[in-house]
């Protein structure tokens, strides 16, 4: 089921891995043991995809990593430190979601045997916000299950629950090895919990120990022995497994673009309908934009009919800046973009989801923000003919803005490092999008602002295309 | 071996640059003739130019090592990238302060909205954004490897949005005398002799910056490297 062969991660100068020889037959449950920075979370998420080796090879199944990720996506569950799962929707929402990404043609069904197997159907249409730490973790294993995949990856299980949940673990990955699932769970205590069959023990990075566990009550004392070791053993060589290979069919491809996409809106735009925080700050902060910039110029008149337009979009670009910062952040939250890799979509589906929640966002705060301009400026800009320069001027602002938020949310300065980044890059955007408006304001004809339209059509090709190349890039590991 | 080639090649160019930039200083100063409506200000027109022309380069130089690491995931395409940036800034800088010291006389203010200044100003943004996203990410401790791949996708997407912001600038509006043109050159042949000579220099200049930048990283890393071995053995 694994077969990992001379594996080593760095960051940067720090050896994570190196040379990690391991192999796991299929229906084996093996217990991955070491102390805190000893690699094992980083051997974890190198197996689950989310991260990419720095040499050596990683088979799961008989696929390679490398090559066919997303045929080892949909055969693998994994349980992060973290839930993966997103506060502002339901159970019921947060499940439905993954089992559209996974492309379970009987979601529903299993979304309900899934509820009602970790004791949740009676919270189904609670916000998993307002969830306790042991219901949050129940339901990240109903997550992770979900897709009924044949290995499942544990990073650390037990960590926060209390003895009863913890015995309730114990019992499911039980049913769940005895059922054919490959077991691979990490952990830094050795107390009392399920150890499974075999043992391997990483220190700085190597593999020190990997052996079956015959006398479990021992195993404490012979992890404590190797890990005050001075030196470190020399590395185990590969060992061929005992047991038959896992012979996995390919799965079915997982939903198609189309179908990805509208997985990735429906539940952003479910998660803002529940909150409304994004919509709501976009439109205030817009409409006070609108407000100080009339008031502090006093704007009137013909002097106010030339300024609406750079106005307006000064508000729109301001108030799309503060929603792409928040969407993304969302994501980051509780890991739901780690939840989204670890999903068999493909990166392009990631980045046209996201970006489209955007637009629609952004095109929502228009259809408030016009009328009210309309108001402020005395300007007729409830016009049709304005549609296709506010769209494609939207269009533009969200491509690139989705891509940079996805940058500026891994940063430490993220709250303010956005606009730094987006404004300089929308500089032809924004000159188009004025001239062009400003331009039909005055009673031009088409023909005199094809200029500006072309830019602006030209603009939106270029960043989508740059943006949908470079998305996967920003989103791994 | 290595290190002592590397120290001939610094000392020539280092050489070099100071020959070649002392060069294009004499010629700007007693080669070049006066400028016959701006006067002796017109002299500041060679510097302008030639670190407009290492900025421009120095952002393409970005473009190509970010997605050179993109695509091959090699950490010295990433310092190329680094560097250039940061030396790019710099002149770029240098672009804007002599745009605005020759603007004040020629047009009577420091600034005005004219489409090359303008467009550096842009690029000095997008250059100062790229800087700060790296430190930004650096300081976040998301790894090096992600802060490369940032700063990559960052330098790609900026540099693909300078010919739409050229255009969109030009159209706006466009008052800047044309020093080259369709129909001919608005410099006598000495001019542009020492504008040539000038582009050199900095050219130089940027190549010996360059590579000291790059080797200021490498050395960077390999202290990294020491220090993680170091932690790792205690």
């Amino acid at each position: 089921m694994i077969e990992v062969r001379n594996l080593s991660k760095t960051f940067g100068p720090h050896t994570a891995l190196t040379g990690v020889n391991l192999c796991v037959a299929a229906g084996e449950w093996v217990t991955l043991a070491g102390p805190n920075g000893a690699g094992k979370t980083t051997l974890l998420r190198l197996l689950a995809t989310l991260s990419r080796p720095t040499s050596g090879d990683l088979r799961l199944c008989g696929l390679d990593s490398r090559t066919q990720s997303n045929a080892i996506r949909q055969q693998l569950g994994f349980l992060s430190h973290r839930t993966l799962l997103y506060d502002d929707l339901t159970a019921a929402q947060n499940l439905a979601f993954y089992a559209r990404a996974y492309g379970q043609p009987d979601g529903p069904a299993r979304i309900a045997a899934l509820l009602e197997q970790f004791q949740l159907t009676t919270r189904q249409h609670d916000l998993v916000a307002t969830y306790s730490r042991g219901m949050q973790q129940r339901l990240a294993l109903a997550r992770a299950l979900l897709h009924r995949p044949r290995l499942l990856l544990l990073d650390e299980p037990y960590t926060g629950l209390d003895p009863l949940a913890c015995d309730a673990l114990t019992q499911l990955l039980v049913e769940l090895h005895a059922g054919g699932c490959t077991l691979l769970l990490t952990t830094h205590t050795l107390e009392s919990h399920a150890l499974g069959q075999r043992a391997v023990i990483l220190r700085k990075g190597r593999v020190i120990h990997d052996a079956p566990l015959k006398d479990r009550a021992a195993f404490p004392t012979l992890y404590r022995q190797l890990l005050e070791q001075k030196s470190v053993p020399p590395d185990l060589p590969f060992a061929t497994c005992d047991l038959p290979p896992a012979v996995c069919s390919l799965p079915p491809a997982a939903c198609g673009l189309p179908l990805a996409v509208w997985a990735i809106v429906a539940k952003d735009l479910a998660a803002e309908w529940h909150t409304r925080e994004i919509f709501s700050a976009m439109a205030v902060f817009a409409a006070l934009t609108l407000l100080i910039f009339s008031f502090a110029l006093d704007l009137r008149g013909a002097v106010a009919r030339a300024a609406a337009p750079g106005v307006l979009w000064c508000a729109i670009a301001f108030a799309g800046t503060l929603g792409l910062s928040r969407s993304l952040a969302r994501e980051q939250q509780t890991g739901g973009m780690e939840g989204l890799l670890l999903a068999p979509l493909n990166r392009v589906a990631l980045y046209f989801g996201k970006a489209l929640g955007n637009l629609l966002l952004m095109l929502a705060l228009q259809a408030v923000l016009l009328p009210l301009a309309t108001v402020l400026f005395d300007v007729p800009l409830l016009q049709g003919a304005l549609l296709p320069i506010f769209f494609a001027g939207t269009l533009g602002y969200a491509a690139v803005g989705t891509l940079l938020a996805a940058i500026a949310v891994n940063t430490r300065a993220r709250e303010v490092l956005l606009p730094i980044l987006l404004l300089p890059l929308v500089t032809p955007l924004l000159i188009a999008t004025v001239r062009a408006t400003g331009g039909l304001l005055d009673g031009l004809a088409w023909a005199e602002i094809a200029a500006w339209w072309q830019l602006l059509v030209v603009y939106d090709l270029v960043m989508v295309a740059v943006a949908m190349l470079t998305f996967g890039f920003v989103v791994e590991e | 071996m290595k290190r002592e080639w590397n120290t001939k090649v610094d000392l020539l160019l280092a050489g070099l640059s100071v020959i070649v930039f002392l060069g294009a200083l004499g010629m700007v100063f007693f080669y070049a003739p006066r400028e016959a409506t701006l006067g002796e200000v017109q002299r500041i027109f060679y510097f302008h130019v030639a670190s407009a022309w290492v900025g421009f380069f120095g952002f393409f130089v970005t473009f190509l090592g970010g997605a050179l690491y993109l695509m091959q995931g090699q950490r010295r395409w990433d310092i190329l990238a680094l560097a250039s940036a940061e030396i790019g800034l710099t002149f770029i800088t240098m672009t804007l302060l002599t745009g605005m010291l020759w603007a004040k006389p020629a047009w009577g203010v420091y600034w005005t909205w004219e489409p090359r200044l303008t467009i550096s100003a842009v690029q000095w943004l997008l250059y100062l954004a790229y800087v700060m996203l790296r430190s930004s990410v650096s300081a976040a401790g998301s790894g090096p490897e992600r802060e490369a791949r940032f700063a990559a996708v960052y330098g790609i997407v900026a540099f693909t949005t300078v010919p739409l912001s050229w255009f969109a600038i030009r159209w706006w509006r466009t008052i800047h005398p044309q020093v080259f043109s369709a129909s001919g050159m608005a410099i006598t042949p000495k001019m542009l002799t020492t504008l040539l000579i000038s582009l050199a220099a900095f050219t130089v200049l940027y190549g010996t910056l360059l590579r000291a930048r790059m080797q200021l990283e490498h050395e960077r890393d390999h202290l990294a490297a020491l220090r993680c071995e170091r932690d790792e053995e205690d």
